[in-house]
């Protein structure tokens, strides 16, 4: 791969200007660093602790190139290198890379969020056996995420996008013998491979239809897809033509590996599984970048869409952000809770991309990224301190389950404040990154439904309804988490707690992501997100000025109601004694049992496919194998046949034969007995029989 | 020395010298036999290495293009009035065989690294295993029909006897079964052949001839001939050039094998030694693969194009046949046989879909298979010679006991569900867009096969996670206790040497894949509008 890179690198640069060609370099190398730190890992420190000082160092060597490469390409023309990988037919698949604004943006988001959580896995995975081999597998992960993002042709698009579900299988089932990891593991491939499969049918339809993988080429400003008709049935593109089925089946293609990546519904039930690896990784892959990239595909192939299914991305998103939603009220898995929550906003993401609001779903990409990594970090410090208890007073518990924990905020003050700013981000309240991006993306939604017709309002009402559920199963985690008394050593009274925030391995990547999950960073005003730049940056040609009344009244509704909510959870469970919401009825059971949706899948669709395999098997053996059998009993059969027949009729009448004169030479035999008396009494019989026939005849 | 000769013979001498020494030397055996495939293998490197590129160089029905041939008179008798009997020893490779020949010497060092494990009759397997080694060398090679159809045949005794004498419980049925199942296919071949002979003359000395490029000219057959396109002789009230197709068709799709015709292969892979499994997965399913390009579509190309549909919709329902009947099973070694199933059916929907991208890809797909399904029955060798078992429920959690074993069974596992990185994922890939493509470029296949087969994409990653998970991953527990605990050792130093440059190669061909394409490109275009000018 190395050696891979610096052909490309040579072949590459002829083409481009000095500073491009080195921005172009720097990329390459932003890329394949974690890969070096991976192979020397792999190669050389096999078993050794230097493992995670290398992958780290090759992080931290990322961040720096990709913000050189950042800088040089934010708002520039775009640069784009590319050189021959290989040629099929008369098709020539391309190796490079495309650099413009979505790429250097996220080329710059992975380091940045990889780098905090590489030294907090320093500190969080001292103690683990894999150490080394956890390291390898994050650098092989970066590797794939920052390969992913700035490659230029669909097909790499794919190698890289199966790498990061690869990268993230290793790691969900890092502790692979533990039976709950492994089902998981293969259940986050599995659930992947279905959007791969779809994405993969998306290629080779445009590759059909315009016959280069080029992702510039086809999406491009003057690019061959937006080049594209439909009309009368027929998908045209400049070169060729194809019914206009196959358009949205290239769409279904797409959508599958969103969903399934980005965890949209029908397909996220994989997340909450993936719950089963360690915390640092479910904090990078699987909240803030990994899970991103469906939303990321959606950006790279936007031009693809029309607009009945750009509203088949809003329904879906909508619905997917408000079921996530409703599920994590009742969860008590403090991990479970936060895969819903990220299942919800990349909902958002999703809906935002629907609606037209392509600025802001990628904005909200980025600050939720940094948000939602830092409170699986703190999420991790909370349950490894709880592995502490549990296991100094060999207690019997679920260290993830929030109902144990309680008043945290006076033994980890720290974290406490540090979940707060993640939490208030999460909720969207201003000051706060999450305000910026999500108010964005709600305004944008009604001014869509109000151009589409009265039906689709509500897909932003439901969008509402559900940043209330947001602040509500929030501000029931911090609660139940900080607030009021630890409810474990009121059950066990006796046990003993020495747990506190940690060394600065822990603390510096929170403070590091927390100063990112506020206002500044993105913004100079705390209130407008149209002011942000990452959103000015991505506007498209449609730009809606202030003009419009949603453009206040959403976010004074969103806040003054989220306020309330939050003061309602509070009351709810921050005092002793207070009353609870009951924990029955079907709303509850729908919500707590996950809407139901995989003990859909469980039994219905898995226990399906495993008995039609099973029926296919037995028809393998019993009808096709069966029949070879009986045509070879068949062939046995008509041997015996033949074996009978040769025996007894035609060996048979060879013995007829025989026999026959046999008999008659014996019976003749005896007319040759040589006594005189046998010839003359013959004689007579012959003379008396020729008389009597003559006196008949006569 | 014509270097193809030198790979096809080379085994054969070792063999002798195998017959002529003694007994009392056996244990040499193995080392002989190895050294005449690293021998091999070196020559197809030097073959490959030296095979030219271009236009000018692509073969499939220009003689004059073919490398490296060698043309001797072989069988010459003057049957007076009736002409003259011209038999040639006529061998030479075009960018459809020199990558099969590659990969099939390679495969042959890995199946004799694995006859370690034979214990029993070493003359015997050995000479056997050479024999075999000559007659698929030759089988790639071979550019007249006769020697075709003479190695094709060689191939089947040799097999006969290793899976019936050196093979599992079953062996006998298992031989019997798979020798008649491919006896039946050729025994049809033979009669297309000698229809072919009587059909074409050879233009230079006016004789019938068994040159198969001479066979892919229509100018060649004689007016009025059986097999020629202009006579519109019927067998059995179907045009006689379709009986001649669908017959060499099924004789090469029994090799493949392709669904309905492939129960010969679970069972002989189940009761065959680990080394001939290799060997069978890895080479000989090839040929069928291999004889349906450079046979049934050289020399039927019209019959070919108008029944490319069916062709397609079997490799479909290979795929998807194949892939759910290894989900099925409980039996490793059968599963991975129900996967070869699967994998070889996007051979032969790439091969259908007559598009450059298909057929690139099924050339890949047999080079990529050879390497992985040798890898992949290694592998279950390894396990079933330690514990004489491989039923999947049987183990659990050998990650934990054999965690270098367990590395190559993910690089394989992951290799073989078309893991981007890894050989088959380009395979797989470009099969499809042909097969989707062809409806557009040539209208032989609809899209819907493309994506049913990407649909086996899906299932084989289902059931080979599912074996991970079950066999390898969480806590160990063996059926046979702490025995198998000992007998369960990791590989060795033997073992990963057979299993590295399998790894290796699966993985430079999924980032270098023009080391396969680069030489096919010329002959697969070749042979695209050697179809499309029909």
């Amino acid at each position: 791969m190395v050696r891979k890179n610096k052909k490309l690198k040579t072949n590459l640069i002829k083409a481009l200007s000095h500073t491009d060609a080195q921005t172009v370099s720097f990329a390459i190398w932003a890329v394949a660093l974690p890969f070096v730190a991976f192979a020397v890992n792999l190669l050389l420190l096999f078993r050794s602790r230097i493992a995670a000082l290398v992958s780290t160092a090759a992080i931290l060597a990322s961040l720096i190139l990709a913000v050189k490469v950042f800088f040089a390409v934010w708002n520039a023309p775009v640069i784009h290198a590319q050189t021959v990988w290989f040629t099929v037919g008369t098709a020539k698949v391309p190796l490079g890379i495309l650099l413009n604004n979505l790429s250097a943006l996220m080329l710059l988001l992975v380091p940045v969020i990889a780098l905090p959580v590489h030294i907090y896995s320093i500190a969080y995975m001292k103690d683990d056996n894999g150490y080394s081999r956890y390291f390898r597998y994050l650098s092989l992960f970066c590797f794939s995420m920052l390969g992913l993002v700035v490659v230029d042709n669909l097909v790499l698009l794919y190698a890289f996008w199966e790498l990061v579900g690869f990268s993230s299988y290793l790691l969900i089932g890092f502790w692979f013998t533990r039976q709950s990891a492994v089902l998981a593991n293969k259940k986050a491939f599995i659930m992947n491979r279905i959007g791969d499969i779809g994405l993969l049918t998306a290629i080779v339809i445009l590759f059909t239809q315009y016959g280069t993988f080029d992702i510039s080429a086809l999406f491009g400003a003057d690019g061959l897809v937006p080049l594209s008709t439909m009309a009368a049935g027929m998908w045209a593109g400049p070169h060729s033509a194809m019914p206009e089925v196959w358009q949205y089946v290239a769409f279904g293609g797409i959508f599958l590996a969103v969903a399934a990546k980005s965890a949209q519904f029908p397909l996220h039930t994989w997340l909450p599984d993936a719950m089963e690896g360690p915390t640092s990784v479910s904090a990078l892959i699987h909240a803030a970048t990994m899970v991103a990239a469906g939303v990321f595909l959606l950006g790279r192939v936007y031009p693809l869409f029309n607009a009945t299914e750009l509203t088949i991305l809003a329904v879906v998103g909508c619905f997917t952000a408000f079921m996530a939603a409703t599920i994590a009220l009742t969860q008590n898995d403090l991990k479970r809770i936060l895969a819903y929550s990220t299942i919800s906003q990349l909902g958002f993401m999703v809906l935002a991309m629907g609606v037209g609001a392509y600025a802001s779903s990628l904005f909200h990409l980025v600050t939720h990224a940094f948000f939602k990594c830092l409170l699986f970090l703190v999420a991790g410090i909370v349950i490894h301190q709880m592995k502490h208890i549990k296991e100094d007073n060999n207690l019997d518990i679920d260290p993830q389950n929030i109902l144990h924990m309680g008043g945290l905020r006076k033994k980890l003050p720290l974290t406490f404040i540090i979940t707060l700013i993640g939490a208030l981000a999460l909720i969207g309240l201003p000051l706060t990154s999450g305000y910026l991006s999500k108010d964005g993306i709600l305004i944008q939604a009604f001014v869509w439904a109000e151009s589409k017709g009265a039906v689709f309002s509500i897909i932003p009402y439901v969008a509402l309804l559900t940043s209330w559920l947001t602040a509500f199963y929030v501000a029931r985690l911090v609660v139940k988490v900080f607030f009021g008394d630890f409810r474990l050593q009121k059950v066990n009274p006796h046990i003993h707690i020495h747990i506190g925030d940690g060394n600065w391995l822990y603390k510096a990547p929170l403070l590091l992501l927390a100063a990112c999950s506020l206002f500044p960073l993105f913004s100079k005003s705390p209130v407008f997100y149209e002011d942000a730049w990452i959103y000015k940056s991505f506007l498209p040609s449609n730009f809606l000025a202030r003009e419009n009344i949603y453009h206040t009244i959403v976010p004074v509704l969103v806040n003054i109601l989220a306020v309330v909510v939050i003061y309602a959870a509070f009351a709810i469970y921050g005092r002793r004694n207070s009353w609870s919401f009951p924990q029955r009825g079907l709303l509850y059971r729908l919500s707590y049992n996950e809407w139901y949706i995989d003990r859909f899948y469980n039994p219905v669709v898995v226990k399906a496919v495993l008995l039609f395999s099973r029926l296919l098997y037995a028809f393998d053996r019993k009808v096709v194998d069966g029949l070879v059998d009986s045509l070879a009993g068949a062939g046995i059969a008509l041997s015996k046949i033949t074996d009978w027949f040769d025996r007894y009729i035609v060996d048979g009448f060879l013995h007829l034969v025989t026999s026959v004169v046999q008999t008659i030479g014996n019976f003749a035999r005896r007319f040759q007995s040589g006594k005189v008396q046998y010839y003359l009494y013959s004689m007579l019989l012959v003379v008396a029989v020729v008389f009597i026939f003559k006196l008949i005849w006569t | 020395m014509n270097l193809l000769s030198l790979l096809i013979f080379t085994p054969v001498l070792f063999g002798i010298i195998i017959l002529i020494l003694p007994s009392s030397m056996r244990a040499s055996y193995k080392y002989l036999t190895l050294a005449a495939t690293l021998v091999q293998l070196v020559i197809s490197i030097a073959i490959y290495l030296h095979f030219k590129t271009g236009p000018g160089f692509a073969g499939i029905n220009h003689e004059d293009q073919f490398q490296l041939v060698q043309k001797l008179p072989w069988i010459n008798l003057d049957l007076g009035s009736a002409g003259k009997l011209q038999i040639d020893y006529f061998v030479g490779i075009d960018g459809i065989s020199v990558t099969i020949l590659v990969m099939s010497a390679l495969v042959m060092v890995v199946a004799a690294i694995s006859s370690w494990e034979i214990s029993s009759n070493l003359k015997g397997f050995f000479a056997l295993f050479l024999l075999l080694d000559m007659a698929v060398m030759g089988v790639f090679c071979a550019l007249d029909f006769f020697l075709f159809y003479t190695f094709y045949e060689l191939m089947l005794l040799p097999l006969y006897f290793l899976i019936g004498m050196w093979g599992g419980a079953r062996r006998e049925y298992a031989a019997i079964k798979f020798f008649l199942y491919t006896l039946f296919g050729s025994v049809f071949m033979l009669l297309v052949m000698v229809g072919l002979y009587l059909s074409v003359t050879d233009p230079a000395t006016g004789n019938h001839t068994f040159n198969i490029i001479q066979m892919m000219n229509p100018k060649n057959y004689a007016a009025g001939s059986v097999f020629s396109t202009l006579s519109h002789t019927t067998i059995l009230g179907m045009p006689a050039r379709m009986v001649g197709f669908v017959v060499l068709f099924i004789a090469f799709a029994i090799k493949v094998p392709v669904v309905p015709l492939h129960t010969w292969l679970p069972d002989a892979h189940v009761e065959a030694p680990t080394p001939v499994s290799i060997i069978l997965a890895g080479v000989l399913l090839k040929i069928g693969g291999y004889g349906i390009i450079r046979i049934c579509m050289g020399i039927f190309p019209d019959a070919a194009l108008s029944s490319a549909f069916w062709l397609g919709l079997l490799g479909v329902i290979s795929i998807l046949y194949g892939a759910f009947n290894a989900l099925a099973q409980r039996d490793l070694k059968r599963l991975i046989a129900y996967s070869s199933v699967s994998h070889m059916g996007f051979v032969l929907l790439g091969i259908a879909s007559a598009t450059a991208e298909g057929i690139s890809g099924a050339m890949m797909q047999m080079v990529s298979h050879g390497f992985l399904s040798a890898m992949l029955f290694f592998l279950v060798g390894v396990v079933y010679g330690r514990v004489h078992d491989r039923d999947i429920y049987h183990f659990r959690g050998l990650a934990s006991l054999m965690p270098r074993y367990t590395v190559y069974v993910m690089i394989a596992f992951f290799a073989s569900l078309g893991l981007p990185g890894f050989s088959a994922f380009v395979a797989e890939a470009f099969s499809l867009a042909g097969a989707f493509k062809s409806s557009s470029a040539n209208g032989l296949l609809p899209q819907w096969m493309a994506v049913c087969g990407a649909v086996g994409i899906l299932l084989g990653a289902a059931y080979l996670l599912w074996t991970l998970q079950r066999m390898f991953f969480g806590t160990t527990s063996l059926k046979g206790g702490e025995i198998w605990k000992i007998a369960l050792i990791d590989i060795g130093l033997r073992e990963t040497l057979a299993l590295l440059p399998l790894a290796l190669m699966a993985l430079a061909l999924g980032l270098m894949p023009s080391l396969v394409f680069g030489k096919v490109n010329d002959a697969v275009l070749a042979l695209v509008s050697f179809l499309q000018v029909k």
